[in-house]
């Protein structure tokens, strides 16, 4: 018997999201873009900054961005709850499962849920500090301590080889190669060419991948995510408080916190180390939404490397175990296909943020209003034409009709989103979410 | 060839109480790994209780130094500027059957090619081979490749590509 999840469905909402624009340089301090996106996301709410008593944030390592109590004080708030945690990738949807846990219990009442990281000009993931003109430093001695002490010594340090490994491995058991790599990053790359604020959007084609330059075999540069400055927020409330504000409110139906396999420290110690976290918590994600994945209309898996979401697609059942590969291929995760995947472009092209991305992207085009080309997409105008800047995913129901070339005179939103985190096989979230 | 191209000095060792004895036997050329005085199990890295029976009563057992290349990765690109001379390297995950456990969890460890990306692959046997920190700092435990012997399945990820290049 597998429990049947948080218990909460739809009984929360997002009901602002905002972020500041993704830079290489933003020649701010992370508090700064932290209160911009925490305010951008109140206003996009229509909620006073005021109503906000509860913030929650996370740090990757230690000091890569500020914390509540700083936030707290700039905003000139008081709040009846602070969460500030250690992770990366693994810790946002952690996060929102804690604000609805303690809205719940009556700790507080509206949260707004950030992150803020000068991932480029600051501390860049795997510690190398950024320089601007002038000479390289002198290289200082890296400290190898704890988990580190077998990493650091053999070589291995930074995201792109930790996950090379699983990756590799992937590849290996299923008979795949970096072409199907490929094949997902020219695709999520189409949906970036029609985002605005995307890092990247200029269109990439199959030999593009294959031409661009080794980082960590079997990835090449662009196999791996953005790295910028950017902070982003998410404004969470009970659906009560939802009725009656700005947008269309966007349920989350359930998910699953920071969840682990049994050796997430050393994950290449498990036996078949790309089977991951989301094998363990498929059915409590979607039993928790009361759904299954054949009702899923849009999905953002996360994409630290085009691998990730190969994995991730069969964890939850999207696709058959060993089948993720191919399924990203065929144009299935393409804005019109049959899954459309990390319509923003994910953090392959879009930018990096931890994955508070994925939410924001999710909450728009569930509420119809993605912001892409067209002029009138704060209210809901979009041409549903690609060739015209349309980046407004349909409705899965509207786009099987519109593949099979029947005329959809009034395309809607999608009606659910899948979104899951984490970065590898050892630990990660799912949120999902319902127009 | 990478050995010798590492500078290891730009990295500064800090054991602590669980990994000091894991270390100091690497020193004298040892490869060993946590085991449970109580029930057998085997893991690596060194952790302060058995993972399966939660014993603090713990020995070390000394591998054989010999294993098999479960996964690998070559770097071409590192953010440390202790390897940044010995780019594009291997570092290979490697599984050692002398280590294995009833219950399917196997013993693995990262650790330097020293012969680089040309005897990389899944299912290469590689025996150790120890790197020395400059002045006697500290010694790593690296890999070298054996001969693979006749008809084991090797899979390499080049190999992979030319294949899925030719014409069909």
């Amino acid at each position: 018997m597998v429990r049947s999840g948080p218990g909460l469905r739809d009984r929360y909402c997002i009901v602002g999201v905002g972020e500041t624009e993704y830079s290489r340089w933003s020649g701010r301090t992370t508090l700064s873009m932290a209160c911009e996106a925490i305010v951008t996301a109140a206003a996009d709410a229509g909620i006073a900054v005021d109503e906000i008593d509860g913030l929650a944030s996370h740090q990757a390592t230690a000091g890569d961005s500020c914390g509540n109590a700083e936030v707290s004080s700039a905003l000139g708030i008081r709040t009846n709850m602070g969460v500030d945690i250690l992770g990366g990738g693994n810790s946002i949807g952690q996060l929102v499962a804690q604000s609805i846990a303690l809205i719940e219990a009556g700790y507080c009442e509206t949260v707004a849920v950030w992150r803020s990281m000068n991932g480029r000009s600051g501390l860049r993931m795997g510690g190398g500090a950024a320089t601007r003109g002038g000479e390289a430093p002198r290289p200082q001695p890296v400290a190898a301590t704890g988990r580190g002490q077998y990493q650091v010594p053999f070589g291995i340090r930074g995201a792109p080889t930790i996950y090379a490994f699983e990756a590799m491995s992937y590849l290996q058991r299923y008979g795949y190669n970096t072409l199907h790599m490929a094949d997902l990053a020219v695709t999520q790359r189409f949906a970036a060419t029609l985002n605005p604020k995307a890092t990247r959007r200029e269109a990439i084609s199959v030999d593009d991948h294959q031409n661009s330059r080794w980082i960590a075999k079997p990835f090449r540069l662009l196999d791996c995510c953005q790295e910028n400055d950017v902070a982003g927020a998410l404004i969470v409330t009970s659906a009560e408080r939802a009725a009656d504000l700005e947008q269309p409110p966007v349920y989350i139906m359930g998910g699953c916190a920071r969840a682990s396999t049994h050796n997430p420290s050393w994950t290449w110690g498990r036996p078949d180390m790309t089977e991951g976290w989301g094998t363990y918590v498929r059915e409590r994600s979607f039993s928790s939404a009361g759904i299954g994945p054949e009702d899923v209309d849009i999905v953002t898996m996360y994409d630290n490397f085009t691998t990730t979401p190969m994995m991730y697609l069969e964890a939850f059942g999207f696709c058959g175990k060993g089948e993720g590969g191919d399924f990203v291929g065929g144009g299935r995760i393409h804005l019109d296909g049959e899954l459309p995947q990390n319509t923003n472009g994910g953090q392959l092209s879009e930018g990096y943020a931890h994955g508070i991305g994925y939410l924001i992207e999710s909450a728009r085009q569930l509420r119809g209003r993605t912001d892409d080309l067209c002029e009138g997409w704060r209210r809901g105008e979009h041409s549903h034409d690609r060739a015209r800047g349309c980046r407004q995913a349909l409705a899965r129901e509207d786009r099987r009709r519109r593949t099979r070339g029947e005329p959809v005179a009034h395309p809607s939103p999608p009606g659910v989103a899948f979104c899951a985190g984490g970065g590898g096989a050892q630990q990660g979230w799912t949120v999902v979410l319902r127009r | 060839m990478v050995q010798g191209a590492v500078d290891y000095s730009l990295i500064a060792l800090q054991p602590d109480p669980d990994s000091q004895e894991f270390w100091a036997a690497a020193r004298e050329q040892r490869l060993v790994v946590r085991a449970c005085a109580d029930c057998g199990q085997r893991w690596y890295p060194p952790a302060p209780l058995c993972p399966r029976c939660r014993s603090f009563d713990l020995e070390w057992h000394e591998a054989e130094g010999r294993g098999v290349i479960a996964s690998y990765v070559v770097v071409a690109h590192s953010v440390l500027p202790a390897f940044r001379p010995a780019a594009p390297y291997v570092v290979a995950l490697v599984e050692l059957p002398d280590c294995a456990n009833e219950d399917g969890e196997p013993v693995r460890l990262a650790g330097l090619l020293l012969d680089g990306e040309d005897a990389a692959g899944v299912g290469v046997a590689v025996e150790v081979a120890w790197e020395e920190a400059p002045d006697g700092a500290y010694t790593v435990p690296a890999w070298r490749a054996l001969e693979t012997p006749e008809g084991a399945a090797v899979w390499r990820l080049d190999a992979e590509l030319e294949r899925s290049e030719a014409p069909a």
